[in-house]
Order: C-alpha cells, then sequence, then structure tokens
C-alpha cells in the first residue's frame, strides 16, 4: 500500500511537528537530517513526509497529492480551500490582529482608510464584516513600515509577542483572530484511505 | 505580435489522441450505463440566461459564471450546471409528459475559478435526472445507477457513499438557532473542524441534539455507523431518517458490492437544495469526488412544477484523470500502410474500403515512389505495406 503523505509547513511548525512525531515514537532519522531532500521517509510507520510553504501545503492537500498537512490557521483563514480541518495542534499559537501608530485613534473621522498587510483576503473580510470602506496595500516584507512611513494608517498582520510592534512605536488596536496550527485531511483520502489516515490522525490527536 | 492566438484561455485544455479516446470511451460507458436504463439524452444550450442559475434554492454564486450581455441588454450566462435548465426543461416543454422523467445528458460546464489553482473552467459532466417521483423505488434506482456507472468504467478502487441531508436539518431545528448560527454548524460540519464545532456547540451543554451534531463528522465508514448513530439518536424523526439510509445501504449491498458502499452523516453541503439522500463518489487516484447527486425535491418548484427529483453527475474529466495516471490506454496503432501504384488509386481507396470493415487500420500512402512509403512507414513504425497494382502485394517489414 502506498505510504500516506504527509506535508509540513517549513519552520517553525515543521519543527513542533516532528517533536509530535517523536513523542509517538516515529523513528525521524531523516527528518532532522534531510540536507536537500524534499520527500523524506519515516520508514516504520509507512509515512512520507514533504516540505512546503504554507500555502502549497493546502495546494497539495486540495489537489490530493497529499494526504494530510500541517498548517497554520493563518494560511487557511487566507487563502481557504476545500478539505477537512480535524485538529487543532496548539502549537504555533499567535494572533491577527489590527496595529498601528502607538496612541492614535484608528476609527477617528470618516475618510477611508488604508491598511498595509499580507493578507488582502483576512482584512478585506474584516473590515467587510464592520462596514468599512478600506483601501488596501499589499505589502510583502515588513509590514510594520508601512504605518511608520505614512502608507498606510493601520496593519493587519500576524502578532506573536508584540515586540516588534513595540519597538517601533506600535500597538495592537484590535485582535481579530486567534491562530494556531491545524490539522489539514484531503476529503478523498479521508474517505478511500479510511483506516491508515484515522489511524495517524488519532495518534496525533492522543499526544498533542 | 497577438500571443494568446497561440494558447488556450487558463482552465481549458485541448484533448489529443489517448486523452481523446480515454474521454470518448468513458462518455460511451456511461451513455450505455443510462440508455439501457430507460433514460433519453437531452441537450441543452451553452447559453441561458443568468435567472436560469440565480431562480430559488438552485441558485449559485454569480461570481462563478460566465456572463454576456445579448443584443437587449439581458445578462446570459455560460451554463455552470445541467440541472437547472433540466429544470426548466421540465417544468415547461416537458410538463405534460409522462412522469417519470428519465433525463440523461453529457456536456460542458463552465465556470471562473481563481487563476493558478490547477482547476479546470471548461468541464464535461454526464448525470442523470429521474423526475416527477419522490419514493424509495426511485432513491435506490439511481443510487445503484450511480454504483453502476462507476462500476462499468473499470476503476480498480472506487467508493459510493451516502447520506441524508435530514439528519442534520432535523437535529439542527430543534435547536432553535439563528439561521447564521446554523450555517456555521453546518460548514464546520461539512469541513469535519471538529475543534470549532465542538467550540460552537458547547453553547448547548449536554443538550442531545447537540452531542449527536459534535459527533456527526465522525459518523463515516461502514455499517458500524448505523450501530453507532442509533445509540445517539433518540428523536423520533432523526431515528426514521437513519432507519430508511440503513435500508438503502442495505439494498446496494445486496449488489454484491458491501466494499464499495461507505456511508457519512456528516454530508451536509447545500443544505438548501437537497432534502433527502445525498451521494458522492471517489475512485483510486484523484483527490475531490468524481460523481456527486442526491434529491433535490424543492429545485423544480422554482420554475413553477411542483416536481420532485433526484439525479446524479460524473465529473468525466477528472474520471479521466484517474484512468489515465492508472491504465494504459494508447491509441491502436496502424497496421498497414496502402501504397498505390500509377494509376490505380481508387483500386488503393477501395481496398482500404475493405480493410476497415474487418476492423483493420490502415493509412493511404501519400508518397511518390514505393522507397519514399517504406522509409515513412519505418519511421511510424508500420510494420507493413501493402502496394496495390494490378495485384496487391504485401511487404512485410
Amino acid at each position: 500500500m502506498r505510504p500516506v503523505r504527509i506535508a509540513l509547513t517549513k519552520g517553525r511548525l515543521e519543527k513542533d511537528t516532528v517533536k509530535l512525531f517523536e513523542k509517538l515514537g516515529y523513528d525521524c532519522e531523516q527528518l532532522h537530517n534531510k540536507g536537500r531532500k524534499l520527500i523524506l521517509q519515516i520508514p516504520d510507520a509507512n509515512i512520507e513526509v514533504v516540505l512546503a510553504k504554507a500555502a502549497d501545503v493546502i495546494t497539495y492537500i486540495e489537489n490530493g497529492v497529499c494526504d494530510i498537512g500541517v498548517v497554520g490557521k493563518d494560511t487557511i483563514m487566507e487563502y481557504g480551500g476545500s478539505f477537512f480541518e480535524v485538529c487543532d495542534l496548539g502549537f504555533g499559537k499567535c494572533k491577527f490582529a489590527l496595529a498601528g501608530k502607538k496612541g492614535a485613534d484608528f476609527y477617528a473621522g470618516h475618510s477611508e482608510k488604508t491598511i498595509a498587510t499580507k493578507y488582502p483576503n483576512i482584512a478585506r473580510r474584516f473590515f467587510n464584516g464592520k462596514g468599512m470602506d478600506i483601501r488596501i496595500v499589499k505589502i510583502e516584507g515588513s509590514v510594520e513600515l508601512a504605518p511608520l512611513l505614512s502608507l498606510a494608517d493601520a496593519i493587519v498582520d500576524i502578532v506573536e509577542t508584540g515586540s516588534t510592534l513595540k519597538e517601533n512605536g506600535l500597538e495592537v488596536f484590535e485582535d481579530i483572530a486567534p491562530i494556531s496550527a491545524r490539522l489539514i485531511v484531503n476529503t478523498a483520502s479521508l474517505k478511500m484511505n479510511k483506516e491508515a489516515v484515522e489511524n495517524i490522525i488519532n495518534q496525533i490527536e492522543s499526544v498533542k | 505580435m497577438n500571443k494568446n492566438k497561440l494558447i488556450t484561455p487558463e482552465g481549458t485544455k485541448d484533448y489529443l489522441f489517448e486523452e481523446a479516446l480515454l474521454k470518448k470511451n468513458i462518455e460511451n460507458s456511461l451513455r450505455s450505463v443510462f440508455h439501457y436504463r430507460g433514460y433519453n439524452e437531452v441537450v441543452t444550450p451553452c447559453l441561458e440566461f443568468l435567472d436560469v442559475f440565480t431562480a430559488g434554492v438552485g441558485s449559485q454564486s454569480v461570481e462563478q459564471m460566465y456572463k454576456l450581455v445579448d443584443s437587449k441588454g439581458r445578462l446570459m450566462v455560460l451554463r455552470p450546471d445541467s440541472t437547472m435548465p433540466i429544470a426548466r426543461l421540465s417544468a415547461t416543454r416537458l410538463k405534460n409528459e409522462q412522469i417519470p422523467l428519465r433525463l440523461y445528458y453529457n456536456q460542458s460546464v463552465f465556470s471562473v475559478n481563481p487563476a493558478m489553482r490547477g482547476r479546470s473552467n471548461e468541464s464535461v459532466q454526464a448525470g442523470i435526472e429521474l423526475i416527477g417521483v419522490s419514493n424509495k423505488k426511485s432513491d435506490i434506482e439511481v443510487l445503484v445507477t450511480a454504483t453502476k456507472a462507476l462500476q462499468n468504467l473499470n476503476i480498480d478502487n472506487f467508493r459510493i457513499e451516502i447520506g441524508h441531508i435530514e439528519i442534520f436539518n432535523s437535529l439542527v431545528s430543534a435547536l432553535n438557532i439563528s439561521d447564521s448560527t446554523k450555517e456555521e454548524i453546518r460548514f464546520f460540519i461539512e469541513s469535519k473542524n471538529f475543534p470549532a464545532l465542538n467550540d460552537l456547540l458547547d453553547d448547548f451543554g449536554d443538550r442531545q441534539e447537540a452531542v449527536v451534531l459534535k459527533t456527526l463528522p465522525r459518523l463515516f465508514g461502514g455499517y458500524e455507523v448505523f450501530d453507532k448513530a442509533r445509540k445517539l439518536i433518540n428523536d423520533k424523526k432523526t431515528a426514521s431518517v437513519l432507519s430508511y439510509l440503513e435500508d438503502l445501504y442495505k439494498s446496494i449491498s445486496e449488489l454484491g458490492l458491501e466494499d464499495k458502499i461507505t456511508v457519512d452523516l456528516g454530508i451536509v453541503n447545500r443544505n438548501d437544495y437537497y432534502t433527502g439522500i445525498v451521494f458522492k463518489g471517489y475512485v483510486e487516484g484523484y483527490g475531490e469526488e468524481v460523481l456527486s447527486g442526491g434529491r433535490y425535491d424543492g429545485l423544480i418548484k422554482d420554475f413553477g412544477e411542483d416536481l420532485g427529483a433526484i439525479g446524479f453527475a460524473v465529473n468525466i474529466d477528472s474520471v479521466v484523470k484517474a484512468l489515465l495516471n492508472s491504465k494504459d490506454h494508447s491509441v491502436e496503432p496502424v497496421t498497414a500502410l496502402v501504397f498505390s501504384k500509377g494509376e490505380y488509386q481508387i483500386k488503393a481507396l477501395e481496398y482500404i474500403d475493405s480493410l476497415a470493415e474487418k476492423n483493420i487500420v490502415t493509412e493511404y500512402s501519400l508518397c511518390d515512389t514505393l522507397d519514399e512509403a517504406i522509409a515513412y512507414a519505418k519511421s511510424k513504425n508500420i510494420g507493413r505495406i501493402d502496394v496495390v497494382d494490378e495485384n496487391i502485394k504485401t511487404i512485410n517489414l
């Protein structure tokens, strides 16, 4: 039988997931010494691990080339897609927040506000919910620069400890949503390969 | 230079050779399943008024349709599905026909998908609609037809999964909650999002309905699901829906396909559209359902006739993808090259006719000399040349 393929978001979520796998007693040797390999084996558990960027994890799961994925709720909220979101893994915790220059009153006045963000869909949905008209500027790098340079009135971004904001004279105006790592599953895999996939989900749930 | 003249629009494609052949074979296989069960083909126009697809319970996302404007300024769309046009047809031109109507279709549907997500904007769907009768016999007929449709495609590993929309609807209506909360619960069940579903339903304490709703997305699999569900469900209405579904499951199992049938009580998609059983088909090697259907008794009412209906559609392109990876589907090679000498052209072409009648694939050589024809045959791996002059002489290469 073909191995169950798990896509991991490279970086911190990957490390936390490997820790979880070790708790389950999986042989993570290849995951520690991966070199430049992109597909890694967990030999004793008939699992194949693929390392990918967050948004790509969703793409692989949606298209069914991977069965299970570990991805942040931030990516799910921004990109959406059709898959099962079966488990909150509890790590990778942070939040989406609206932030801007310390002491500024973001909601004051009637003029259209400009928001800088890496997450245009989340920003759009948040302000649609408030019935507010806004202009969104997509930024690829340090979003915090935008209000400092007066490009934007505020930013919508991931806030972990808040120290980057603080050091740059910014503060959180409002929390938008909590974020943590999620286990997602391809819809057809869960149906066609129920036993193997469910087995892994249950194991992960039992130690998370 | 205009580069667009050299490419196809995103989400569309050319079908060539093996793929085109496989697609045609799949279509023919489904056609014969439908035809021999008394279904008749209908072809609806590619262009319809937008209004057809925004009528009542079946209304679809306008953003996802290709829209055009006709000469009178009316909004038209490329059909995004075939069921709505067939509902229109059944309530108008076919309304005086003897029911049930058994209709099938095999045509393209169009939708605008986000760019670069690997989705098709044009795809072919084949399916049936059984219109005018809402009883158990009709549910079983359509379920069996769906199963046979997949089985007849010679797919090694497939599953038909059944559910019933009333299980969710009756549980959720007992909770007396707002439509938006209902929709949230429905969405969390559909995406099997256990954490969010639990958070939301914790507000209802240990109300029985809430407890069952929490478990609903886990209630899928084989026959054991019915045993589990029976223990949880104690209101009469939901229990009777469950035993109805169990009966259907048992009937399909009698086809000798127990291992191909599964049940998912957490199927809750489009719960305003479906009114009874819902089902999906999966095949090995494809990451989404390839078949989907259900009962939609409220739909045709929006077109003026109160007719119950049940149907399903198979996504042909998905099946092509699944089968193309798994099996060899090469086009039948050319057996013989026919070369005519001098004035024997018509004789050669008549000879080709006689071979075609024996199902031998030939090609008429357009070369001027026999040497050129031999070289051509070698380069195309054709093993035989039939040379036509007064006699017909075969050269094996």
